[in-house]
């Protein structure tokens, strides 16, 4: 009797532990796959909207988002990737998939490209040098693209004797200095302070790449070089120093480091500063803000390239890119997610419309404001990070040193002679310690 | 002698001054310091030995999965070598340091006495006057920072708002970007937020200060500067020389503070060796360079710490204990 119903627990045991493990698959692929993304702009309802449509059109795949500022995000990812706990996909600055993929923080992606990407294919995308590793696999898929532009208030320059936007350097400066003398506001008032990544270091090597080299460059024999002379970088510092200098950017500017800072949106909004260097969603959010401030009236704005030197008018090709983190489990959910925010619709149409997508067919098909006109003009004339992006020295090791030299200079902690010395210096350590 | 005779006539444990514990009570020793000294190896001796282990490579943020290659004592020379980083221990023990804590010292004990004056007693203000000191402690570091760069700020902030209107100067100051002003800016902020820690443990002590021997010096003649140098200054020792030691290592260790006024900046004006050891690490990639500061830093702090209970706080300690 016992043994019998040892036989039949034992049997109803072994059923139900075969059925458990019979219908376990069937149980998993009803259950949905969350997968995580990490988004570091500010636009995140916007974002969350966008992947609430992608989860409504995938129901087999749950999206979580994670949020990082920019500033921790290269750090915070490369250290997550080590550890297999790296986001399954995430937003990149453009010039991060080569060195992340050379830590192999991220997956290959040529098998998922080869199946098609984007509304043109994979050759519509821009900046595709910098999205591959230096081993020759694909590591990021470029998703938007801006670059910076003078944004400007045209009655307060007409307002200071100006009557068409400067198109060289010393004129830029003469207009600033015209605003502030006339107007008793500020001119051009470029954040110059510092911090990790300061915005200084783009208004540097636009001044520098109009006019010469750049800071690094590749010889023939595929070695790289420091191309400027230490007097070359002390031109920079002085012709920035002077704003600080002549009052036209008051000193304040000293203590704000980012771009798209709040005193920068705010002084452009409140007519206290009547130019400013920002990439295009920025110019869309003083607009928008400038706006709902000033119901019905027309907007004052315009916008213009920076101004040109002997190479032209040149500025960076920036944007972001998405990545799939190396240790995704779901790299076939990830992709499906990458390939979706891609399409310029719904994204970019109805939840990202501040941005533009990194593809030619969709760069064509934008329509401008008029006071964002200087943006295309611009872009047609950026450049690629070139040798910043593919030489030994780590661009965030120069925009930390370029920035805080320039700091120095600025606030007389040292001459724009010693700073400019002291960079070169640096930068030729650190290119002999990491070239060889 | 007399130990000697003493020693004979007691049995052997006596004389070694070492009683052999039972097993039992060896097993509970041991039982009952184990996991601390587990907790303490796995927390606290191996991040040391594999910090300093990587101080000894050239581990990157972008090579961490292949670890870094043994360059032996490359980045401590270079360490040493740098021009740079001798500004930022500059930095660090004298600005940061010295200036902060001797601030902070200075302060706290003027407050503490004046917190703990009859007159504050006698217009019944000692009970608000406390809860009031309470609250900059009470204030999360973050909120604080952010707080007082908003009121520095050159444009809206209220301080220089304040200055204006007063007629003491005419154009704004940009506290936290100009080279005069930023090191007071940042050590004022640290001593808002930190000062009452400092004085409320001055004001423990002095409480504790019998009321008699204050009238006695005063029966005796002792003017207020002689009570004040012979009774109070002797009965605070202890409580200033911990207060010291404490807020040293606070302080030479802080990273928020800086990192989030100035980032450091501008220029390098503030860096300081807690931003320094992120910098390299976290912004320009390089792990084992920012490991040998980190061993630096930790030694420097060692040695502090071993001088100053040994020469100071033992000395005044030992005095108070024979008083």
């Amino acid at each position: 009797m016992t043994h019998d119903k040892i036989a039949r627990r034992t049997f109803i045991a072994g059923a139900s532990a075969a059925g458990v493990a019979l219908s376990a698959p069937a149980v998993h692929a009803q259950q949905p796959v969350t997968i995580t993304f990490r988004f570091n702009d500010p636009e995140a309802p916007q974002l969350r909207a966008a992947l609430d449509e992608f989860e409504r059109a995938n129901p087999a795949i749950k999206v979580t988002m994670q949020r990082v500022s920019w500033a921790d995000a290269q750090q915070q990812f490369l250290r997550e990737a080590a550890t297999g706990t790296a986001p399954d996909v995430a937003q990149l600055a453009f010039v991060w998939p080569r060195a992340f993929g050379g830590a192999r923080a991220l997956k290959p992606l040529d098998e998922f490209v080869r199946r098609g990407i984007g509304v043109r294919g994979w050759d519509d995308f821009v900046a595709r040098d910098l999205a591959v590793g230096a081993d020759g696999a694909i590591y990021g898929v470029p998703w938007t693209t801006d670059t910076f532009a003078i944004y400007y208030n045209k009655e307060m320059l007409s307002a200071a004797g100006v009557s068409a936007f400067p198109t060289d350097w010393e004129a830029l400066r003469a207009a600033s200095q015209a605003v502030q003398q006339r107007t008793g506001k500020s001119g051009w008032a470029f954040p110059a302070g510092s911090c990790g990544t300061p915005s200084i270091w783009f208004f540097l090597n636009y001044y520098w790449w109009g006019k010469g080299p750049g800071l690094v460059d590749r010889n023939p024999d595929g070695r790289f070089r420091i191309s400027m002379t230490a007097q070359e970088i002390q031109d920079g510092f002085d012709y920035y120093n002077r704003y600080l200098q002549e009052g036209h950017n008051p000193r304040a500017s000293l203590s704000v480091c980012l771009w798209g800072a709040p005193e920068v949106v705010e002084g452009m909004v409140a007519g206290n500063i009547a130019m400013c260097s920002v990439p295009d969603p920025v110019a869309i959010e003083i607009a928008t803000k400038w706006q709902q401030r000033n119901p019905g009236r027309p907007l004052p704005f315009a916008s213009a390239p920076h101004p040109a030197g002997p190479n032209g008018s040149k500025t960076h090709l920036g944007g972001r890119m998405l990545g799939m983190g190396s240790s995704t489990r779901y790299p076939e959910q990830a992709w499906k997610l990458i390939e979706f925010l891609n399409k310029p619709d719904p994204t970019f149409t109805r939840h990202y419309t501040n941005y533009t997508p990194a593809q030619l067919a969709a760069l064509e098909a934008r329509t401008w404001t008029p006071d964002l006109l200087g943006f295309p003009a611009q872009l047609r004339t950026a450049r690629s990070w070139g040798a910043y992006g593919t030489g030994p020295v780590t661009i965030p090791f120069m925009w930390n040193a370029v920035g805080r030299a320039a700091g120095s200079a600025f606030i007389g902690e040292k001459t724009p002679a010693q700073s400019a010395q002291e960079l070169h210096d640096a930068l030729t350590r650190e290119l002999a310690r990491t070239q060889r | 002698m007399a130990s000697h005779s003493t020693a004979s006539a007691v049995p052997a444990p006596a004389v070694s001054g070492r009683r052999k514990r039972p097993p039992s009570e060896r097993g509970f020793l041991f039982t009952a310091l184990a996991p601390p000294f587990f907790l303490l190896i796995c927390f606290y001796v191996y991040p040391t030995v594999f910090n300093v282990e990587n101080s000894l490579t050239d581990l990157s943020l972008f090579g961490l999965r292949d670890g870094g290659e043994w360059i032996g004592l490359e980045n401590y020379v270079e360490l040493m070598t740098s021009p740079d980083f001798r500004r930022v221990v500059w930095n660090t023990v004298v600005w940061l340091t010295v200036v902060g804590v001797s601030v902070r010292i200075v302060l706290g004990l003027a407050l503490a006495f004046l917190l703990n004056s009859a007159t504050l007693k006698r217009w019944r203000l000692s009970t608000i006057s406390r809860i009031l000191l309470i609250v900059p402690w009470a204030t999360p570091p973050v909120v604080a920072i952010i707080v007082w760069r908003w009121l520095l700020d050159p444009r809206v902030g209220a301080v220089n708002a304040a200055l204006i209107s007063l007629g003491i100067i005419d154009q704004p100051i940009a506290f936290l970007a100009t080279a005069g002003w930023v090191w007071p800016a940042v050590i004022t902020i640290i001593t808002w937020n930190t000062l009452p820690l400092v004085t409320l443990t001055f004001m423990a002590s002095l409480q504790s200060l019998p009321h008699e021997l204050i009238e006695a010096a005063e029966i005796d003649g002792a003017s207020k500067w002689q009570v004040m140098r012979y009774v109070y200054i002797p009965h605070l020792k202890p409580a200033i020389v911990i207060m010291v030691l404490m807020s040293t290592f606070w302080t030479f260790n802080n990273f928020i503070y800086i990192w989030l006024t100035t980032g450091a900046g501008p220029g390098t004006y503030t860096n300081v060796m807690a931003t320094e050891i992120y910098i390299k690490a976290f912004i320009e990639g390089r792990l084992g360079y920012s490991s040998a500061a980190g061993v630096v830093m930790a030694t420097i702090m060692t040695i502090f710490g071993l001088i100053y209970l040994r020469v100071i706080a033992e000395r005044e300690l030992k005095e108070e204990g024979e008083a």
